[in-house]
């Protein structure tokens, strides 16, 4: 007798369903698995012989035969062990034979019978469906990501014996999900907020720009004012995930391996990649395919301290990902496409001594040297960047903790900015982007309407502050961005004058950073 | 352009003085070289005030028909050069190597620039000579020989500035001198001369007063917006020195947009300027 038992297969993010063909025989006692299985589900044998013994079944003592089918994908990962050890159970009869019909089966074995957690549970339940499955029994740990998935029925199982009274209906599985919406709209507390911040007007104006836009923006400013902090105040005010947001971070993450503890992601990433980091482990690859950090950030926020100290061709891959929000990895074994939709946040020094502008400290570096440490970064890569906002200088008593009035609260700025990316997700409507970072020349010229004054205004900026064309461009766009943010319809010149003032820092090279 | 000694070209001015280069190579505009000039000098690692100085004399003498002449040094130099590009002047830079290996190599863009807005760039040396030490005095006796008067803004002990000081009054040159503070290492130059009996110079007027016959430039207006609706006495008050962004915005109790905004208003009506450090301060 043959059964067959389902099972997914994951490679990236998308999945093959697998049917587990087992069959047993007469003959020498033996155990064999075959359809390119990699070392984790050959060792899966031994697990599965004993998980079998300690749930008091007697393993069978003949010659059994695993097929995984179709037989060309490769499959990895010990996600296996359940299936097959169910395929086995049903051939000898201790499971019976029809009910394991349109129902997935996906976990990892321990000796004593226990199911443990695999990796990708979510984009398996998710494939699942697609392919007309009516169960699926996964393990408990996995159990609250898949609670984004509805119209199937969910399973979760904590040891193989309690898998069998299921089967053979002598026990139940009680599941109640837990609502997705629910949590997306619980208040989240954040590690550092705007109100933790004395001062420094110029720069949280800057993130709260960004932050509306989708706006990649750059922070400079000598060592120590806290580009650090300030940057990561900005998970604090960029607004809440939606349901299908937080479902494809969560699918990246449990694909990954980094759901904690099992929970789902209900907060926008932020990812802070040290400067050494390699290029496979930025954009995504590896012998077994990664996601990279650029993918981790999806819906989030990639943020690159000490931007100049980056390798260079590190940086250099982030310009197509920055401009297509999603990224391709071509591998001789894989070709596979992840998503990245991230806001770029960098900090730099402004020189390499770090102390150019500063009125405490005098810099040491030549001019020459300043312009090698900016032009470390490739134009190009810049052209990425919308707003340069600068980090002042604090002086002592401000530090101290008597100053009380620290300006506006993120929970208020969040709320403009939510308002603004509503407005823009209503303006783009029948375009194919959503916020305003994403705007081309064309499409500039569309919503970026503006009046006579304000045009006189361009000119002369263009002029005075030897703007390009496409600095041009930005400058409407982010001006786009505030007229939002001021819930206002028309560019007015005010918009455009604040605009300037993120284009335009003063700086030995002129307009670069 | 090669300009030989014997050609009518040569300038008037490199004629008369004793050890005069043989030939010059100039690039752009080689009717002004005749005109009347003052060169602008300083040292090539000036303070925030010689490079105010540089840039406030240079802008406010580009208003005359004055050639403003210099060595495109870095420093005070590039600073005058730069300063009478943006008004619109004309320039003259004489360079210490040749013209396809200019010294300093980050001050080349500075050549186009010069070009672009009608001045000149003089050369003595073959185009592939590269810079020696002694250049630099050779150069600095052909910028002070094209220039009626020399302006010093800043020079520290031992200086190329001061080479040139001595090489202009050997010229029979007229000397200009901007005052430093005693502190100030760079104003050592300056200052001696002053004691020495240079002019000391307070304005552009103190120099121009010196000559006759120089006639003021017609300025371009171009087309200009409206600014009245901008307040700028409120926000000008604080900035009598230099000031951060978020001073001002504390010192103003204004929302950092309005802030913004009225910024940029005063940096398009040329009555801030932008320092680095996101710092501004007043033009005087």
């Amino acid at each position: 007798m043959i059964s067959n038992i389902y099972t997914i297969a994951l490679s990236g993010l998308s999945a093959t369903l697998i049917e587990v063909q087992t069959c047993l025989a007469l003959g020498i006692p033996k155990f064999e698995i075959v359809g390119l299985p990699d070392i984790a589900i050959k060792e899966s044998k031994e697990r599965i012989t004993f998980a079998i013994k300690n749930s008091e079944i007697q393993f069978p003592s003949m010659k059994i035969i695993v097929n995984l089918s179709p037989a060309d994908v490769k499959k990895e990962g010990s996600s296996y062990d359940l299936p097959i050890a169910i395929g086995i159970l049903q051939n000898i009869g201790k499971i019976k034979n029809n009910v394991t019909n349109n129902c997935v089966f996906i976990g990892e074995l321990g000796l004593d019978g226990k199911i443990y957690k695999v990796n990708g549970a979510l984009s398996m339940c998710i494939e699942a469906k697609k392919y007309g499955m009516k169960k699926i029994i996964l393990p408990k740990e996995n159990m609250y990501e898949a609670a984004f998935v509805d119209g199937i029925e969910i399973l979760p199982v904590e040891n193989l014996k309690q898998v069998i009274e299921y089967l053979n209906g002598i026990q139940k599985i009680e599941y109640v999900p837990k609502k997705v919406e629910k949590l997306l709209n619980l208040e989240k507390d954040y590690e550092y907020k705007f109100e933790d911040i004395y001062g420094q007007e110029n720069v949280k104006r800057a993130l709260e720009i960004s932050a509306s836009g989708n706006h990649n923006c750059l922070i400079s400013g000598i060592p120590g004012v806290g580009k650090t902090i300030l940057s990561k105040t900005i998970s604090s005010i960029l607004p809440d995930l939606s349901f299908e947001e937080a479902l494809e971070i969560t699918q990246i993450y449990s694909a990954s391996g980094k759901l904690k503890d099992g929970e789902i992601i209900c907060t926008r990433p932020f990812c802070a990649p040290h400067h050494t980091i390699s290029t496979s482990s930025m954009i995504g690859g590896g012998k077994k395919p990664m996601p990279g950090e650029i993918t981790l950030a999806h819906f989030g926020v990639l943020y690159l301290d000490e931007l100049a100290e980056f390798k260079k061709d590190t940086l250099e891959a982030l310009r197509e990902p920055l401009q297509d929000k999603r990224i391709m990895i071509n591998r001789v074994n894989y070709n596979l496409e992840y998503p990245s939709n991230f806001m770029l946040i960098a900090s730099m020094n402004p020189c390499p001594c770090g102390y150019y502008g500063s009125i405490k400290k005098e810099c040491t570096c030549t001019a020459l040297q300043r312009k090698k440490y900016i032009e470390k970064i490739s134009g190009p890569f810049l052209d990425r960047i919308d707003l340069k906002a600068y980090a002042m200088e604090i002086e002592y008593e401000k530090i101290s903790k008597q100053y009380k009035n620290n300006g506006e609260t993120s929970k208020s700025v969040k709320q403009r900015v939510t308002r603004a990316r509503e407005i823009q997700n209503d303006r783009y409507k029948n375009e194919k982007i959503n916020t305003n970072s994403e705007l081309t020349s064309e499409l500039i010229q569309r919503y970026c309407e503006i009046d006579n004054y304000s045009n006189s205004l361009l000119r002369q900026a263009y002029d005075k502050f030897n703007l390009s064309i496409r600095g041009y461009n930005k400058i409407l766009k982010v001006a786009r961005t505030i007229a939002d943010l001021e819930e206002t319809e028309k560019i007015n010149v005010k918009h455009i004058a604040e605009a300037i003032q993120y284009r335009c820092q003063e700086n030995e090279n002129g307009s670069r950073i | 352009m090669e300009v030989e000694y014997s050609s009518k070209y040569f300038p008037k001015k490199l004629r008369n003085i004793k050890n005069f280069p043989q030939k010059i190579y100039v690039l752009g505009n080689i009717e002004i070289i005749n005109n009347f000039g003052i060169a602008i000098i300083g040292s090539r690692s000036c303070s925030t005030y010689g490079e105010k100085m540089a840039k406030l004399f240079a802008q406010r003498l580009s208003k005359y028909k004055i050639n403003i002449i210099s060595g495109m040094a870095r420093g005070v130099d590039k600073y005058a050069h730069l300063a009478t590009i943006e008004n619109k002047g004309s320039t003259i830079a004489v360079l210490p190597s040749g013209f396809n290996k200019i010294y300093p190599k980050e001050n080349e863009y500075i050549v186009n620039k010069i070009l672009d807005a009608g001045g000149a760039v003089i050369s003595e040396y073959e185009p592939d000579e590269m810079v020696k030490s002694k250049n630099f005095i050779e150069r600095n006796r052909i910028v002070s020989a094209l220039s009626d008067g020399i302006l010093i803004i800043e020079g520290g002990y031992r200086s190329g500035t001061a080479v040139t000081a001595r090489i202009a009054k050997e010229q029979n040159k007229k000397i200009f001198c901007v005052p430093s503070s005693l502190e100030n290492p760079k104003g050592l130059v300056p200052n001696k001369l002053i004691h020495e009996g240079a002019a000391l110079v307070r304005n552009e007027e103190d120099i121009i007063e010196n000559f006759d016959n120089i006639e003021k430039r017609k300025s371009e207006e171009y087309e200009k917006i409206n600014f009245s609706n901008i307040n700028e006495s409120f926000i000008m008050d604080f900035l009598e020195d230099e000031i951060g962004i978020d001073e001002i915005v504390k010192k103003s109790n204004l929302k950092i947009e309005e802030v913004n905004y009225q910024l940029t208003m005063l940096q398009l009506m040329n009555k801030i300027e932008q320092l680095p450090g996101k710092r501004y301060r007043r033009i005087v």
